[in-house]
């Protein structure tokens, strides 16, 4: 990993961990209060309210790990922290994916769902997990990057 | 000829040379990940992710897409209804009521039922229960099981957790007896073997026992009462670490250290995960379709026979008086000892009746859960523990049983809610 390579995944590792941080609190607050949708953004564990707070937990930890990753980004232990903070998201985005895709195929009344149903099953609002979902998929870039290194 | 001392520590020093390379070892991108999954600071935050994500994926695959997406149709909205149609004797005919639906009262009158949770027939509940339900629930958990043991996670799961076990005698190993009981207790308490000393391996049964509910067992809860799964869990979470506490006090012997080998992550391989999902669902259902179908014919013969409004009316005074359960309950404790998801499924009945409050089907399922162990259970206890150990077993599981179903109740009185 080059010096210009570092620098990116710092800088953009501290502010994927910052904005994981704010939803963790968000999603923390919210289920406390018994959660909210702003827009395209879910937070109201309406399906699973028993899941709410552990997404919290969890997001709050994936912004730590993003965030303590950042000093001296290219040495192998701290790039395993941003590393274990993807799959970490990789798991809850994950499931909120497959969640959706479950509740698609039954239909209410028949067997199958419609295929208007079926659509909109993947109709927005949208877990914050979801939304980090892609931006965490950089780290993909910096595990090839590790391993040519190791080789 | 033999060689001498000096000549075989010659012929170790010139293989080593020939295949030993020396260096210093730089850690890999993978081994600072192993290393963050073992450390307390980091890794129970990805335990809780993992855990997380096994709980998510065997919600939505048992419950949301087989269960209720297509078992419930296909039990509920043709196979109960056609069979009421088609099966000789009608609502009232004993055999009827032991095979299909025994109905229940609604104003003075009997009445048929609309689901196969309450029905209660041989071919209605007695299928429902290990095909509609239990089998995904099975499916589920030892999928995700057999992926996280191949994957490597297990191990580093029983380091991370070695300072709590050692708190109840046991050591970091005890958490693979403990996720398997969550499968099925059988497997569970075969697994207590590696355990080292007698009273590790009596320690852990007898809370495997008690407190470890079965995969089928929660594939009815999460069906029946999603809403007080958490509550259930923290309940039996807090009975496991209290009573074993406890009982490392009490019970003599020695709790040694373990030594364990942390193998490194790896790819599962499909074929592995597909053979141990095979071998471990088909040996389930072998255990359990034909005990869910006799207990349901038990049940029905009881009810028949006047057997079970005898045994309501002797236990029906201690249920609601100590652990504060209606006497209906006395059911499903008796089908529990043959299966425990069918007798979770009772209370589902019960509970669509209206014979209990909220608070009384959470504690009626904590009591289903810890009273005893499923028949299959029991005579694996027999197996691997000798007499005294057995009875030890069972005299603790009684004592556990009154002491902290009678708490839960007193909780409830003082909250207001009991």
């Amino acid at each position: 990993m080059d010096e210009g390579e570092e620098k990116f995944g710092q800088i953009y590792f501290a502010v994927l961990g910052a904005v994981a941080l704010a939803f963790g609190a968000a999603e923390l607050i919210a289920s406390a209060g018994g959660g909210f949708t702003w827009g395209i953004l879910d937070s109201s564990g309406a399906t699973d309210p028993l899941f709410l707070p552990w997404r919290a937990i969890i997001l709050l930890s994936v912004g730590f790990f993003y965030l303590s990753s950042v000093k001296d980004f290219a040495e192998v232990h701290q790039l395993a922290k941003s590393v274990m903070g993807s799959i970490m998201i990789w798991i809850v985005a994950g499931m909120a994916i497959w969640s959706r895709i479950a509740s698609s195929i039954p239909g209410e009344e028949t067997w199958f769902n419609s295929l208007d149903g079926f659509l909109a099953s993947y109709a927005p609002p949208y877990c914050p997990e979801m939304f980090l979902l892609p931006f965490s998929l950089v780290i993909v870039y910096y595990i090839f990057k590790a391993g040519e290194t190791e080789k | 000829m033999p060689l001498s001392v000096d000549e075989r520590w010659d012929l170790i020093d010139k293989i080593s040379k020939q295949t030993v390379t020396f260096g210093a070892y730089k850690h890999t991108l993978k081994d600072a990940i192993a290393e963050l999954t073992v450390k307390p600071l980091t890794g129970i935050p990805v335990a809780i992710a993992v855990i997380y994500g096994f709980w998510s994926f065997f919600c939505d695959f048992a419950g949301t897409l087989f269960t209720d997406g297509f078992m419930v149709k296909l039990f509920d909205e043709h196979w109960l209804p056609w069979l009421q149609s088609v099966f000789p004797g009608g609502l009232g005919n004993p055999l009827y009521a032991l095979m299909v639906d025994a109905g229940h009262i609604e104003n003075g009158v009997l009445v048929a039922s609309d689901t196969c949770f309450e029905s209660f027939g041989v071919l209605t509940s007695g299928l429902f229960v290990p095909f509609g339900v239990v089998l995904w629930a099975v499916v589920a958990f030892y999928l995700m099981f057999a992926i996280l043991e191949d994957v490597g996670y297990l191990p580093r799961l029983a380091v991370l957790v070695d300072t709590i076990l050692h708190k109840i005698g046991l050591h970091g190993y005890a958490i693979v007896p403990t996720f398997l009981s969550l499968g099925c207790n059988v497997p569970g308490v075969t697994a207590v073997r590696p355990l080292e000393t007698r009273k590790q391996r009596f320690l852990m049964i007898t809370l495997l026992a008690v407190f470890i509910p079965c995969g089928a067992q929660i594939g009815i809860m999460q069906d029946l009462v999603p809403e007080l799964i958490g509550w259930i869990f923290l309940t039996l979470a807090i009975g496991y670490l209290g009573f074993g506490f406890i009982l490392n006090k009490i019970v003599p012997g020695k709790s040694p250290e373990l030594v364990m080998d942390v193998p490194p992550y790896q790819m599962p391989m499909l074929r592995n995960i597909a053979s141990k999902l095979w071998i471990r669902t088909s040996r389930f259902l072998l255990v359990a379709v034909p005990f869910v179908m006799l207990g349901c014919l038990i049940v029905g013969l009881m009810y028949l026979t006047g057997a079970m409004d005898w045994l309501a009316a002797v236990f029906g005074p201690l249920l609601m008086g100590w652990f504060g359960v209606p006497a209906e309950t006395v059911a499903p404790l008796i089908a529990g000892f043959l299966r425990k998801d069918l007798a979770v499924g009772m209370i589902g009945g019960l509970m669509e009746q209206g014979i209990m409050t909220t608070f009384q089907v959470f504690t009626s399922v904590v009591l289903l859960c810890i009273y005893f162990p499923c028949l299959a259970t029991f005579v694996m206890m027999l197996k691997e523990e000798n007499w005294k150990e057995f009875l030890g077993s069972i005299a603790s599981l009684v004592a556990m049983v009154f002491i902290y179903g009678g708490l839960i109740h007193l909780v409830g009185i003082m909250l207001g809610v009991a």
